[in-house]
């Protein structure tokens, strides 16, 4: 994603480098154009005053890390939040199957926490078969696994020494930990190793996108 | 009723509200919470996490209820529009 900006930034320029990000994560510019419009015009604004394009809609903390989270596009950070919202908070973009933005404007309204939302979390394409990758839905380390037409997801955490699964191997069902080995089934997260069995996600394929579903986190 | 408006100057949705409120003539004090600074900002923004649970805007407080976004039937609801 390109993100350096000069003097004179145009809608045209985020609208540029935001939209093929955010498609890659599920999400399209909101079909209301003269709404997108308005959201981006008052990102300008922002990016005058604060120096970045921080979401107008939030307010900044003070805490570079915790500011680094409302950059829009902020979708990785929100991704349980959003998908079951369908939208981002701005609604400045929203989910690629939603027909009309207009409705999804406006409102702010969060389900119950608990509750089971399927996340997009990448293109099918963007993962070969006999790879993993890793994605943060919520509070949750997830990795991602595709063996074949079929995609698994589960805790990215090895629980030998807390290595990052996704950057392990994938041989047909199984996932190696790359730092000792410890071998891990993607399907149901079962190991040899006693008591060390690690959490599973449904995972499904729908219109060429990786759905994971967990449970929505805490209200933010 | 006592009517409290949280809002970012940046925020279209916060906007909307405004104008909302104005056409229906109710009269609601505001909070432009980016234009503060300092300690001031911060208390801001700990009172908007304590009604609402997020930083998100606007957070509109009417008596007892609090409406975040721009929630046109939750307004009207509250505000007896
Ligand atoms: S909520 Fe929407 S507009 Fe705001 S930063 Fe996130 S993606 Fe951008
Ligand atoms: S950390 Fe995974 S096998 Fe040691």
């Amino acid at each position: 994603m390109r993100r350096v900006f000069h003097e004179g930034t145009t809608i045209e320029d985020l609208k540029a480098y935001m939209g093929p990000f955010a498609e890659r994560l599920g999400y399209k510019f909101n079909t209301e154009t003269e709404f997108v419009d308005e959201v981006l015009e008052s990102e300008l604004q922002v990016l005058d005053r604060d120096g970045d394009v921080y979401c107008p809609c939030r307010v900044r903390t003070g805490d570079p890390k915790e500011d680094l989270k409302i950059v829009c596009p902020c979708i990785p950070f929100f991704r349980d939040e959003f998908a079951a919202m369908r939208k981002c908070w701005c609604g400045l973009f929203i989910r690629q199957d939603v027909e009309d933005g207009a409705e999804l404007i406006g409102v702010i309204e969060q389900p119950e926490p608990g509750t089971a939302v399927a996340v997009p979390v990448c293109l099918l394409a963007d993962l070969p078969s006999g790879t993993a990758r890793h994605v943060k839905v919520g509070k949750n380390d997830i990795a991602v696994v595709r063996v074949g037409d079929e995609v698994y997801a589960l805790s990215n955490v090895c629980r030998h020494a807390f290595a990052p699964l996704a950057e392990g191997f994938v041989d047909g069902h199984i996932i190696a930990c790359p730092w000792h080995g410890w071998r891990y089934d993607v399907r149901d997260g079962t190991t040899d190793h006693p008591n060390a069995d690690v959490r599973t996600f449904p995972a499904t394929v729908r219109d060429g996108e990786v759905l994971v579903t967990v449970p929505l986190g805490r209200a933010r | 009723m006592k009517i409290h408006l949280y809002a970012l100057s940046t925020c279209p949705y916060c906007r909307m509200t405004k104008r909302y409120l104005d056409e229906h003539g109710i009269t609601y004090e505001i909070t432009e919470v980016d234009l503060l600074d300092g300690d001031e900002k911060q208390a801001a923004v700990d009172e908007v996490k304590r009604l609402s649970g997020g930083t998100s805007f606007p957070v509109l407080v009417a008596d007892n209820e609090v409406i975040v976004g721009f929630n046109k039937s939750k307004m009207a609801a509250v505000l007896g529009l």
